[in-house]
This record gives structure tokens, C-alpha cells and sequence, in this order.
């Protein structure tokens, strides 16, 4: 059974995570990456674009929910549930690459841009997820 | 004869100054295939254990054979296939020495005449051995003798040769000294650059124009654009393409794996930002270079120009040297990073031994085992590039501190005292390569039972806990964590098995080869050899070589005793993506001696060597076994 059951709820929860970044340190790694992502998840069908390229004024970067004409720098496309065990810090990125149980597509030194903003954002997940009243995600 | 292979070895008495042609032994071909699989088998025939006197042959001695091989791929349009492999009893570690190569001079070798040169012998004056399409011959090095590496590249590339050479490290038998080829490609481990100058055979060169015949072009040309398209689509391969082997600084952000200051610490993120793919790519990168048939193109150009770190355009360090002169010594410096990359090339030193060894002597100075009075003045300060320089021009030399240095780490904390075992960091004598087992810790049992002592290269165990290969038709995936010790023993015997293969006896690259399946990998031996091996034969065909040379350790004295980890890497690390996570050695020991079939002396045991069909060799090497 899929973790989330739709797409509000990978919306809460991984699109949450992005959000509740913008109170954390982890929001400058983010905003110096300046570089645009965007995820596409699959069961369900969701999308979520981070945008570092072109914050709104005031803002570290402007999160995107569904379809936007922010344009990405890279993309990268998964199923919802390896996003979440990702967000976990339970899949290796490289690993899960390679059997393409993730996709990513655009310039490999922005893709690597993104690699000092994953490691904080482990410890960050499971402690949003408790802070929204969902523990039965983190296991 | 087989298809793929030129049929013939040449064979060289540097002390007669004789050149004979040996012809190839097939039925050792389907054995042990080619690469560093057939040159154990011939070098096995050299070993002679010991009895009431040490085993032989002598690392620097005359008896000790140097041997270059290539494998039945090599040459063919097959892309990532063309490596070669050097062998000799290593003067570093004093077991098995191997040390595989990338660039032209495999191919060229074969275009010349011959599947691989076998050394013997010691030359009265330095001399070079030149083979020009199919005629072979020793050649006066007078002149070249004491030349730096680019300097004797310089010399034959202009007439069409493919150049493998010693720098005056070798010369000058540094127990860690290269063989460099084309500048940039380099046999670095274990020493066997002295193995060379110990003999005065300063420089191989080969030309030639003979093709490669294979049994079944139509199936590798399939192979060949099979593989191709899935490297487009890969991202390992694009990463590879844009920041060489540099993304695994980078990576460490996540996996912890870069050592820091001798392996002391866990975290560094503003170094590993400095030193890592994007910034070098912004600041060094002037051209990207790549190997015969390989589309790959990992190798880095660079050029430097501003003083003091001027570096000629030329071949930009790669991984190993970033963290051996950046992270190991807390050096941010791209630019010095890059000189002493080339410094270590010219003088032909092995960046991984040498950075080791330096970052050795800097922790050892730190804590008062030397002092000013040995280093000649020289402070030893993290981070300071010009005094790790002038340690490496030392060593180069044997001047100074380097006299002992040019020993390696293991045989200079042997004058130091007890205390220089706590930060030791080597296997069997060898320096660890920066990769640690802390974060991956099947990479500890890796550089345990590596066949010439540390080595992340002795299988694909280190790929697959970084996560870079998925071959699940050989055996290797990653695992569901790399910070675990179970079923880690499993794991490495299956990417031993696979890599002693893939890298060894094929001598493919792990990076472009990292795409391709078993099922491709034996078609394209069968293809081009016209053998019918199967995908079980061939994992068979990676034991029985890892096998043959654990039985030559054997009788060189090594047992399961020398089968350890340096203390520091069973201490867990106070920060980091690692932080706290300590590899079970003895867990992940005890299992792989199980799965291995190795006795309680770490020798193999008899039924496992009669499966293998080892039972004559292994009679000699280790009689009574």
C-alpha cells in the first residue's frame, strides 16, 4: 500500500518538509544552491518545485504545489514512497539512481549543488512529521 | 589460438639482455582469461616459498618478475574494455603487487605484437625496451636515466609512441614509486615503479598496427551500441563525464566516506565544497581527456598559472590525489593540490601511498614523534601545501626526512615507537585508499582480504556500497545500507568474484564497465574470443584468480593474521554523516573465511583448490596444503 493516499498528502507531508525548511538553517543551503527543482512523484501523481533560482522577495525560495511555469533546472522523478523513504534518509541516492528507482534529469553540477541540502533535511523529516501529528510515518 | 589475443608473450633477461617470444597458453587462457587472472599464473611460476630462508623472489632483486598484461578485450571497439595490468612481487608490501592502468598503451601493446611483456633480470646500465610493430629490442637509457616522467613522455610521444615510464622516484627505489604512462596514466600501488628501476628499465614504448582479430564482430559491434545508449541515459556515466571521479567528494556530504586529517574526523563540508567536483570544475578544469575507446572522457586537464602552484596544461589530479593532498592534510587549496599531482606524476610516486605517508608524518609530528630536527626545520602544520611539497620533493630525492619516508608509512612508524601504530593507517604495509570503511563497512573487509593489502579496487564491493553499480546478473547490488556489518561478507565475495573478472582478468574499467551486464560481459568474451564461457563459469574464473593469488601470499608468509583493519577505522568518528558507526571486523572475517574456504591459516583449502583446478600450482606454492 502506497504511504501517501493522495496527492494532498504528499503535498502535507514532502511539500510540508520544504516549507517547514524555511525556519531552518537548512534554508540558506537552499537558497545558495540557487538552482530550481522540481519533483514528479508518482502514486499519486504529484509534483513539487522548489525554486532557489527566483525566490519571492523576502524568501529563501518559493515552494510550487501541482503545475507551475517555474522553470526547472533539473527534475527528478520517483515514486511518492521512494520519496519518503528517501526524506527518511533510508534510500542511497546513488544506489537508488542506478536501479532507476529514481530519475533525474538536467546539469550534473547542479544536481550535485543539491547534496548539502539532502544530509540536514534527513533529521528534518521524521521531526516534521512528528510535529504535524503523522509519527505513523516514521518508522 | 583463441581470438582476441596477439598469441604470444614477450619474455625479457634484462641480466642476459635475451628477448624471446613465449607463446600463449591456451589452456590457461580458459583459466585464468587474461589481465592480472593470467599474469598470477605466470608470475606463480617465479614463486618460491619459503624453506629455512625467505621466500623469493626478492621485491628488488633480479629474480623478481615485472609483468605487464593485457586481456582478450583489449583493442576491440568494445568501450571501457582496453586497461592493462602490472604485476611484480611488491616491494611496498612484500606480497602480491598489482596495479591496473587505463590511457593507450594496453591496445598499443597488442597493435604491436604482443598480449604482454614478462621482466626478469636486472640490467647492468639503465636501458629502455622498445617494441616497434612486432620487433622487439633493449635499447640504451643513459640519457634518459634521471629524466622526470613528462620529460621521457616528451621524448618518444612526437614519434608515435605509447610510453609507460619510472620517474626518478623509481630510480631511486621509493617503496611506493609508479609506473606512469602518458603522464596522467598511472600503475600508482604497491610500488612496482622501483620493481623497474631496481632492474635500470626506465621506460617500455610500443607502436604498432596490427588489428585485434575477434571471432563475432557482429555481436560486439550489438554489445558495443548497447552499451553506448545506456551510458546516455546514465547518470553515473554523465556524472563521471562532468566531474570525473571528484563527485565522491561532494557525495561524502551524504555517505562520510572522504577521510579528514589523517582519517580523524567526520565532517568538513566547507573542504569538501572547496576541494569537490563544482569548484574544480570553476577554477581548474581546462579540457577532459579520456582512454582508448572509452566515452567516458573521467580524466581532468587543468592548468595553473598563478605562482606558486604553476602547473603546466596537463592531467588534473583525480579523486584519490584531491582527498590525498586536500582533505587528509585539511588543504582547501585546488591549485596546490594540482602541483603536487604533478609532482607525484613527474617523479613517478604513488599520490595514495605518498599523500598517506605525508599525512602520517604531519599527525606524527603533531604529536611530538618528530620534531624540527628531523624534518630539517620544516614545520608540519594541517593544511600548510608547501611543507607537504617539499616532504614529497624529500621523498622523491630520499633526502632528508624522505630517506625514511620513501619507505612508506608502515616501515617509518616502525622507527617511532608503539605510539605511531595508533594512527597507522595501512594494510599488509600498504596505505589505505581514501575511502572509509566507517561509512561503508564493506569496504573494511575489502581492504582486509585485498589481494595486494588495501585496495578498494580488489572487487566491486566499494561500487556497490556507494551504491554506483547494480549488476544483479553478476551478484552485485547494493546493499539496503552500507553502514552494516551483516551480510557484508556475502556481498564482497560475490563482488570479488565479479570484479576479479570484470577488472582484473578483462581489465575493464569499473567506471565505464559500471553499466554493463553479466550477461553482455560474457557475450562480449565469448565474441571476442570464440570461448563459450557461461556467467557461472566466469564468476568461477574470478575465485580461482583470487584464489591462485592468495595461495601466492601464502608463500610469501602471509596468513590470516595480516588479514586486519588499522585500529583507527574501528574507532568510531565523533561527527558526520559516519559519526558512531564502526565496522564489525570480525564478524564480516569470520563469515568471508566460511565463504571462502580458507583454513586457519588463511590458505585455501585443499577441495576448494581441486574445484579450482589450482591442485599442481598450489602443490609448489604451499606444499603439504
Amino acid at each position: 500500500m502506497a504511504v501517501f493516499k493522495d496527492a494532498s498528502e504528499v503535498y502535507e507531508c514532502i511539500g510540508g518538509l520544504f516549507r517547514r525548511a524555511m525556519t531552518d538553517p537548512l534554508s540558506q543551503k537552499v537558497a545558495d544552491s540557487k538552482i530550481a527543482v522540481r519533483f514528479n512523484y508518482s502514486e499519486p501523481d504529484s509534483a513539487i518545485t522548489v525554486d532557489a533560482k527566483n525566490p519571492p522577495p523576502g524568501q529563501p525560495y518559493a515552494i510550487y504545489e501541482g503545475e507551475t511555469s517555474a522553470k526547472p533546472d533539473v527534475v527528478m522523478t520517483m515514486k511518492a514512497d521512494i520519496a519518503h523513504q528517501f526524506w527518511l534518509g533510508k534510500v542511497n541516492l546513488v544506489a537508488a539512481l542506478a536501479k532507476g528507482q529514481m530519475k533525474a534529469v538536467g546539469p550534473i553540477q547542479s544536481i550535485i549543488k543539491l547534496i548539502p541540502v539532502i544530509k540536514p533535511a534527513f533529521e528534518l523529516y521524521p521531526q516534521y512529521l512528528k510535529e504535524i501529528g503523522r509519527s505513523d510515518l516514521v518508522q | 589460438m583463441a581470438k582476441g589475443y596477439t598469441g604470444r608473450l614477450l619474455r625479457v633477461d634484462l641480466s642476459a639482455g635475451r628477448l624471446e617470444d613465449v607463446p600463449l597458453n591456451e589452456k590457461w587462457l580458459r583459466l585464468f582469461i587474461g589481465g592480472s587472472g593470467l599474469a598470477a599464473r605466470h608470475f606463480a611460476e617465479a614463486v618460491r616459498p619459503a624453506s629455512g630462508g625467505p621466500a623469493r623472489p626478492d621485491p628488488l632483486g633480479p629474480d623478481n618478475e615485472l609483468i605487464i598484461m593485457t586481456g582478450p578485450v583489449a583493442g576491440t571497439v568494445l568501450p571501457s574494455a582496453s586497461r592493462f595490468n602490472i604485476v611484480a612481487r611488491s616491494p611496498l608490501s612484500g606480497i602480491w603487487g598489482e596495479s591496473s592502468v587505463g590511457g593507450f598503451f594496453g591496445p598499443h601493446l597488442k597493435f604491436a605484437g604482443y598480449d604482454g611483456v614478462i621482466v626478469t633480470g636486472a640490467a647492468e646500465r639503465p636501458v629502455y625496451l622498445a617494441i616497434d610493430d612486432g620487433r622487439a629490442e633493449l635499447r640504451d637509457a643513459s640519457e634518459l636515466w634521471g629524466l622526470d616522467t613528462y620529460q621521457v613522455h616528451a621524448r618518444f610521444a612526437p614519434d608515435g609512441w605509447r610510453v609507460l615510464a619510472i620517474g626518478p622516484a623509481g630510480e631511486r627505489l621509493v617503496r611506493f614509486a609508479s609506473i606512469v604512462h602518458d603522464r596522467g596514466h598511472v600503475a600508482g600501488r604497491g610500488g612496482l615503479g622501483a620493481v623497474m628501476g631496481s632492474k635500470k628499465l626506465k621506460a617500455v614504448v610500443v607502436r604498432g598496427r596490427r588489428e585485434v582479430a575477434v571471432a563475432d564482430r557482429e555481436t560486439i559491434d550489438r554489445i558495443r551500441r548497447q552499451v553506448l545508449e545506456r551510458g546516455k541515459e546514465s547518470l553515473t556515466i554523465s556524472t563521471f563525464r562532468e566531474v570525473g571521479t571528484l563527485s565522491a567528494i561532494e557525495l561524502s556530504l551524504m555517505t562520510g566516506d572522504v577521510p579528514v586529517k589523517n582519517w580523524r574526523e567526520g565532517s568538513w563540508e566547507e573542504g569538501l565544497q572547496a576541494l569537490g567536483g563544482n569548484n574544480y570544475n570553476d577554477t581548474l578544469l581546462t579540457g577532459r581527456k579520456t582512454c582508448f575507446g572509452c566515452p567516458v572522457s573521467c580524466k581532468r586537464v587543468v592548468r595553473v598559472d598563478a605562482q606558486p602552484y604553476v602547473v603546466e596544461q596537463g592531467p588534473g589530479p583525480e579523486y584519490e590525489t584531491v582527498a590525498a593532498f586536500g582533505t587528509m592534510l585539511q588543504n582547501t587549496d585546488l591549485r596546490s593540490v594540482a602541483k603536487l599531482n604533478e609532482l607525484c606524476n613527474r617523479q613517478g610516486l604513488d599520490t595514495i601511498s605518498c599523500g598517506g605517508t605525508v599525512a602520517f608524518a604531519f599527525e606524527a609530528y603533531e604529536r611530538g614523534l618528530i620534531g624540527p630536527a628531523d624534518t630539517g626545520g620544516l614545520a608540519l602544520s594541517w593544511g600548510d601545501a608547501g611543507a607537504a611539497g617539499k616532504l614529497v620533493e624529500q621523498i622523491a630525492r630520499r633526502e632528508g626526512l624522505g630517506k625514511l619516508l620513501g619507505e612508506g608509512s608502515e616501515r617509518f612508524a616502525a622507527t617511532l615507537g608503539s605510539d605511531a601504530q595508533e594512527f597507522l593507517m595501512t594494510v599488509k604495509g600498504v596505505e589505505a585508499p581514501f575511502h572509509d570503511p566507517r561509512a561503508m563497512h564493506g569496504v573494511a573487509l575489502q581492504y582486509a582480504t585485498a589481494d595486494r593489502g588495501a585496495s578498494h579496487l580488489s572487487g566491486l564491493t566499494y561500487y556497490a556500497e556507494l551504491g554506483a553499480v547494480y549488476i544483479p546478473d553478476l551478484g552485485v547490488e547494493p546493499p539496503e545500507s552500507a553502514q552494516t556489518s551483516a551480510g557484508k561478507a556475502a556481498l564482497h565475495v560475490r563482488a570479488q568474484d565479479a570484479g576479479q573478472v570484470l577488472g582484473g582478468a578483462l581489465a575493464f574499467c569499473y567506471v565505464g564497465g559500471s553499466i554493463i551486464t553479466g550477461e553482455e560481459l560474457v557475450a562480449a568474451l565469448n565474441a571476442v574470443t570464440g570461448f563459450e564461457f557461461t556467467i557461472a563459469e566466469l564468476l568461477t574464473a574470478g575465485r580461482r584468480i583470487w584464489t591462485l593469488k592468495r595461495l601466492i601470499n601464502s608463500a610469501f608468509g602471509m596468513t590470516r593474521a595480516d588479514d586486519r583493519v588499522p585500529r583507527r577505522f574501528l574507532e568510531p568518528l565523533a561527527d558526520g554523516p559516519a559519526a558512531g558507526s564502526v565496522p564489525d571486523i570480525e564478524l564480516m572475517l569470520k563469515e568471508y573465511y566460511e565463504l571462502m574456504k580458507l583454513d586457519e591459516a588463511g590458505r585455501p583449502v585443499r577441495s576448494e583448490v581441486g574445484r579450482l583446478g589450482l591442485s599442481e600450482v598450489a602443490e609448489r606454492l604451499c606444499p603439504g596444503l
